[in-house]
């Protein structure tokens, strides 16, 4: 069963439906909350509040705005990425220093998994961008920096930024194709 | 409209994809929500990038422990759930709007089925399956976009073989080191197929692929393209093996020549 109709059976009470759901969505919802939070511990945490949360507010999920998994995907990067800025912002309270820019990690992350069919191609539509547009993407999105915090990185304007932020994103749709 | 305003607007329109990244400060984000709520083009736009940003996600998935699932499920069953939609309350407030959206995301419908690809279990990822995507991925550049988007087509069948749960791999090497390669399920009876090494045959002659069976006629399961796997659907369990041979263009009913290569399906399921 696909997770639409899944998230119809959860918002009535089903668990064994949710069961499956898990099955489908754990994955990609561990992944990526571990992607941007790092640490082992608290990923799990943070996995396991998107999860629950999925369960307790299923109700509100519409299939005519869109993909049950997108939704549930939206949630994990919302949730991940706040956590991360205030794990953040306690260390930058402690210490001010100047971190200087390094290359963004997907390199050392690409590799730390078994190759999916999905990522070869998002990693091939990745190296297509340009290096801004790359960097400002995944700063963002896989690193949970703000759109200011990657102009400091970058040492570039927020303008410049924000608009290399949605080439990169417009670039990468027509990479992998509208519908996939 | 002043002119500032006007400035204001435009300033607030450009923060839609870090807005679709989750990369404005708490309170820009704010603002840009309550924007949303009345600008119908941002809400799309913001939907449309939104949906881009989620592939990124998809090619980060990884095997959970084996722990949060029952501390998970365990939870739920202590967990109630809340009432489904309270009326008049568009979306929840804790959540991007366009999750919970305004409208339709633009011409994006998107099949269900298609999601599928992205479900591929780790335990298929074998060399079989590396060589796979290699050779999907090798030839790509400096190609038409309607030959991209038939790539992609068949990405997503490969992706739905390899997504199967008793998708298994297997390999084999010629003398000479070329080889042919193979993620097949036997639940769905669908394989796909690589060669590599072969390289371009002359005009007018085609690698055709055939289902080995006991007590049978082989049966083509097709031609390959150059550099391109071959989706054999329709397998039956029985099946032995596949071999692939040299043919006239357009391919023979049977084999009219010597198997340059054949590997046997047991490893992967079929044959019992």
């Amino acid at each position: 069963m696909e997770a639409d109709e899944l998230m119809v059976l959860v918002a009535g009470g089903d668990q064994r439906a949710f069961e499956q759901l898990y099955g489908l969505v754990s994955g990609p919802v561990f992944g990526l909350v571990r992607r941007v939070v790092r640490d082992p511990a608290q990923s799990e945490e943070v996995a396991q509040e998107v999860l629950l949360e999925t369960w307790r507010s299923a109700g509100r999920f519409d299939p005519s705005r869109g993909s049950a998994l997108s939704w549930i995907l939206t949630l994990a990067h919302r949730r991940a990425v706040d956590r991360v800025r205030s794990a953040r912002a306690a260390v930058d309270r402690e210490q001010r220093e100047a971190s200087r820019y390094h290359d963004p990690a997907f390199d050392q992350v690409a590799e730390e998994v078994e190759a999916g069919l999905e990522r070869q191609l998002v990693r091939r539509c990745l190296d297509r961008l340009t290096a801004l547009q790359r960097q400002s993407v995944t700063l963002a999105y896989y690193d949970g920096y703000t759109y200011r915090e990657v102009a400091d990185r970058l040492s570039l304007p927020l303008g410049t930024v924000k608009t290399r932020m949605r080439d990169g994103l417009t670039r990468l749709r027509d990479c992998l194709g509208g519908a996939a | 409209m002043s002119v500032l305003g006007l400035f204001r607007r435009e300033d607030l329109h450009s923060l839609a994809a870090p807005y679709a990244l989750d990369a404005l400060e708490p309170d820009e984000r704010r603002r840009f929500e309550k924007h949303l709520t009345g600008c119908d083009r941002c809400a799309a736009e913001v939907r449309a990038l939104a949906e881009d940003a989620v592939r990124l996600a998809w090619s980060q998935a990884a095997e959970p422990p084996a722990h949060l699932r029952s501390r998970v499920l365990a939870a739920v069953q202590r967990t109630p759930q809340e009432s489904s939609r309270a009326p008049g309350r568009e979306y929840a407030p804790q959540l991007p709007p366009h999750v919970w959206g305004t409208q339709s995301p633009p011409g994006r419908s998107r099949a269900p089925r298609a999601r599928r690809p992205l479900f591929v279990p780790f335990a298929t990822a074998t060399a079989a399956a590396a060589l796979v995507v290699a050779s999907l991925f090798a030839v790509q550049a400096g190609r038409a976009q309607d030959e991209l988007n038939a790539e992609r087509d068949r990405a997503r069948e490969i992706a739905h073989v390899l997504a199967a749960p008793d998708a298994r791999a297997s390999t084999g090497k010629d003398a000479q080191g070329r080889s042919i390669g193979v993620v097949a399920s036997a639940a769905e009876g669908q394989a796909v197929v690589t060669l590599s090494g072969y390289g371009k045959l002359p005009t007018g002659q085609v690698h055709q692929l055939w289902l080995m069976r006991p007590d049978a006629q082989p049966r083509s399961l097709g031609l390959f393209d150059p550099d391109t796997p071959l989706v054999a659907t329709g397998l039956d369990k029985v099946a032995t093996s596949l071999a692939v041979t040299v043919e006239p263009d357009g391919g023979s009913p049977q084999p009219t020549t010597q198997p340059v290569v054949q590997l046997t399906l047991k490893s992967v399921g079929f044959g019992e």
